[in-house]
């Protein structure tokens, strides 16, 4: 569902990511692991469509679709999403609002009328549930003034609300006490399904404890330099990043 | 150039003996009217060197040959309404047209009523109290008024006298590079209670220039509002002065969205213990508009309070000038003092200039003010984007959160809701729903 080919990307004129190229089917989870700097966040921002990050060479396509000649919300129209790592505080836009909003412009998008309100509200109810949000957050600015727990937990909210058909996870985990790790990974899990993919991007194996991925890569110096399945995450844990500082984009690309 | 420029009062002059000579009034506002003319040609015309008017450019308005207003004819369809029972009068060209208003029933001497329509006893009742209260003096366009006004609202409400419907009072100018000089005199007296809706529209090119005096008794409370939603040619040139006596409370909304240049000046004289101001304004400008406010608020006693709020959104090439002066007496002890200034600009040939000013002679007083201009916020787009909605409608969206706030401290709720839809179809907004 998602196949990205020798990707090239350079932020601000600095080459970030050094060929890429990886594939995701619908109903898989995949993991990106990295040192910082490796390019895991810029790999997120690249798939979303975010200014400022160019793409020098190679491509994304999604659903066969040329991912990146579309504008950041016909990707997320097309039913791409990403979970921020840094979730945008938008003073004065209520939550509920901003949400009725997205799933309209999706539904627009589709060709379908509006929600119907008492549709919407059930709905948003049932997915409340799912990351145990207070329904006073539904009434307070996005993110505005919520704790680094209740951004991430309204990043996953957002999700379950839009239930998109491929989601990239920028680093969920980050700043996350254990039980709100527990709630964000519950949320993604019950969201997992034959025909959803994930990207989990993370620098700690710990949040694969709760979201097991069925492939992990190892994301060096803008190139993956090794891929594995679950159990690459926890050798990571182990060794650390050490092993894969510089050499192995080489040797890959010699070989 | 080689021919003489005519000195800048010789029309004036002209239209000004013309006009006298057809009036039949007092000696007492006849007085007014010399002396008041005398002020403006005295003070002459503003010029870009002066220092408040170095960023309002009344070029384009000084070449015009401006007409005295006639009567006309209107669709009642292009007045506002309010939506609710309300007290009110429509002047067109500045001139009261009874047919378009409607009185309601008053309690015994109370007055909602056109200058026009006054009895000459009310009218001496009127002469005293107009042109009495301090501020604008250095304004020609002040001064203008008081000596050309045609008619105006007079509104008078005796001690204790509480007012629940709102008074609706709607000026409309038909253009044709007429002159329009409404007035408006409002007296509350002690504890009187008012709503006051003030709209100004119009149609083609033409100079309004009104004046409203608004003087509040002791514990007496105003709600006022002024809709400026003049046609895109029109000059507005206005001025408001307002008094206030012992814990009186004037909360004054300033909402401006039409002209190509509208000004408001605007003093207001806190002259007695605990009382308490709010001027809250709004002001969308978009092409070559400019929206342009002076004011100046005035701590003459002890224990006062006063916030102003100005917020800006500008598009194309609008520009947006807030020049305000929080001015504290040395007796004005315990005042609490607060202006701000917020600019959002949509374009880049967008401009905005701020200037809040603050001074403070007594000591024991809590004073701020600050100011801030910028464009929105491209994390924040791009974070509305990533969840589907267009870029059209993320600015849209954001430029709602950031002007709503504004129409949020209008408690008359059918003025908000009809202000919130005219700020939704100015974003170009399908719907905007209460949030």
């Amino acid at each position: 569902m998602l196949e990205i080919r020798n990707l090239h990307a350079t932020v601000e004129g600095r080459e970030i990511l050094n060929g890429i190229d990886l594939i995701i089917r619908p109903g898989e989870t995949h993991a990106i692991m990295g040192p910082n700097g490796s390019g895991k966040s810029t790999l997120a921002n690249v798939i979303a469509g975010r200014e400022g990050y160019v793409v020098t060479a190679g491509e994304i396509r999604f659903e066969g679709k040329n991912l990146l000649e579309m504008d950041p919300e016909t990707r997320a129209c097309e039913g791409l999403f990403l979970a921020f790592q840094y979730p945008v505080e938008i003073p004065g836009v209520a939550n509920l609002y901003f949400l009725k909003a997205a799933v309209n412009a999706v539904r627009k998008y589709r060709g379908e009328s509006s929600v119907d309100a008492m549709d919407f509200w059930d709905l948003i109810h049932e997915r409340m549930d799912l990351v145990k949000m207070d329904e006073s957050m539904l009434k307070r600015s996005v993110n505005e003034g919520f704790s680094g727990g209740e951004k991430k937990r309204n990043e996953v909210f957002q999700m379950a609300v839009l239930q998109p058909r491929f989601a990239v996870m920028d680093e969920t985990d980050s700043g996350l006490d254990i039980d709100a790790l527990k709630v964000v990974a519950d949320g993604v899990n019950a969201l997992r399904s034959p025909e959803r993919g994930f990207l989990v991007i993370t620098h700690y194996q710990r949040l694969l404890d709760y979201i097991v991925p069925d492939h992990v890569h190892v994301l060096v110096n803008g190139r993956i330099a090794r891929s594995g399945g679950k159990e690459l995450a926890l050798e990571l844990e182990q060794q650390g990043y050490a092993l894969y500082n510089e050499e192995p984009g080489r040797a890959r690309r010699a070989a | 150039m080689t021919a003489i420029a005519p000195l800048f009062s010789d029309p004036y002059r002209q239209a000004f003996a013309a006009f006298m000579a057809e009036r039949r009034e007092s000696e007492a506002i006849a007085r007014l009217r010399r002396a008041a003319f005398a002020r403006f040609e005295t003070l002459g015309w503003p010029t870009r060197h002066q220092e408040g008017w170095r960023f309002t450019d009344l070029a384009p308005l000084q070449a015009l040959t401006l007409q005295k207003a006639s009567a006309a004819l209107i669709d009642a369809a292009a007045l506002p309404e309010l939506g609710v029972a309300a007290h009110r009068l429509v002047f067109i060209n500045g001139r009261l047209a009874p047919g378009l208003s409607s009185e309601r029933p008053l309690l015994d001497r109370a007055f909602i009523t056109g200058f026009s329509q006054a009895l000459p006893r009310d009218l001496d009742l009127i002469a005293p109290v107009l042109d009495a209260l301090p501020g604008l003096q250095f304004h020609p366009f002040a001064a203008l008024n008081t000596a050309l006004w045609e008619d105006g609202a007079f509104i008078y409400l005796p001690q204790g006298t509480v007012i629940e419907e709102p008074i609706h009072l709607v000026f409309y100018a038909t253009g044709g590079d007429m002159a329009v000089y409404p007035r408006l005199l409002l007296a509350l007296e002690d504890g009187a209670q008012a709503t006051v809706v003030v709209e100004y529209r119009g149609q083609g090119r033409y100079l309004n220039s009104p004046l409203a005096e608004l003087q509040l008794g002791h514990d007496a409370a105003l709600h006022y509002h002024q809709v400026q939603e003049e046609s895109p040619q029109a000059f507005h040139v206005g001025g408001i002065r307002v008094h206030q006596s012992r814990a009186s409370q004037a909360n004054l909304h300033l909402f401006s969205s039409g002209g190509q240049l509208a000004r408001t000046d605007l003093e207001v004289l806190l002259d007695g213990e605990h009382a308490g101001c709010l001027v809250n304004g709004l002001t969308l400008g978009q092409e070559s508009q400019t929206g342009d406010y002076h004011l100046r608020v005035e701590h003459a006693q002890p224990h006062g309070t006063s916030e102003q709020v100005f917020k800006s959104v500008l598009n194309g090439q609008a520009r947006a000038v807030f020049d305000g002066m929080i001015h504290v007496r040395q007796h004005a002890q315990k005042t609490d003092a607060r202006q701000t200034s917020r600019n959002l600009l949509l374009s880049r040939q967008a401009q905005a200039r701020s200037n809040p000013r603050l001074e403070i002679l007594a000591d024991d007083v809590k004073c701020g003010h600050g100011s801030s201009t910028g464009f929105l916020d491209p994390d924040a787009e791009f974070y509305l984007r990533a969840r589907g909605i267009s870029l059209t409608q993320a600015r849209a969206l954001l430029v709602h959160a950031f002007a709503n706030d504004s129409l949020n401290r209008i408690t008359l709720t059918p003025l908000r809701d009809r202000l919130a839809r005219l700020l939704a179809a100015w974003l170009a907004l399908d719907s905007i729903e209460g949030n």
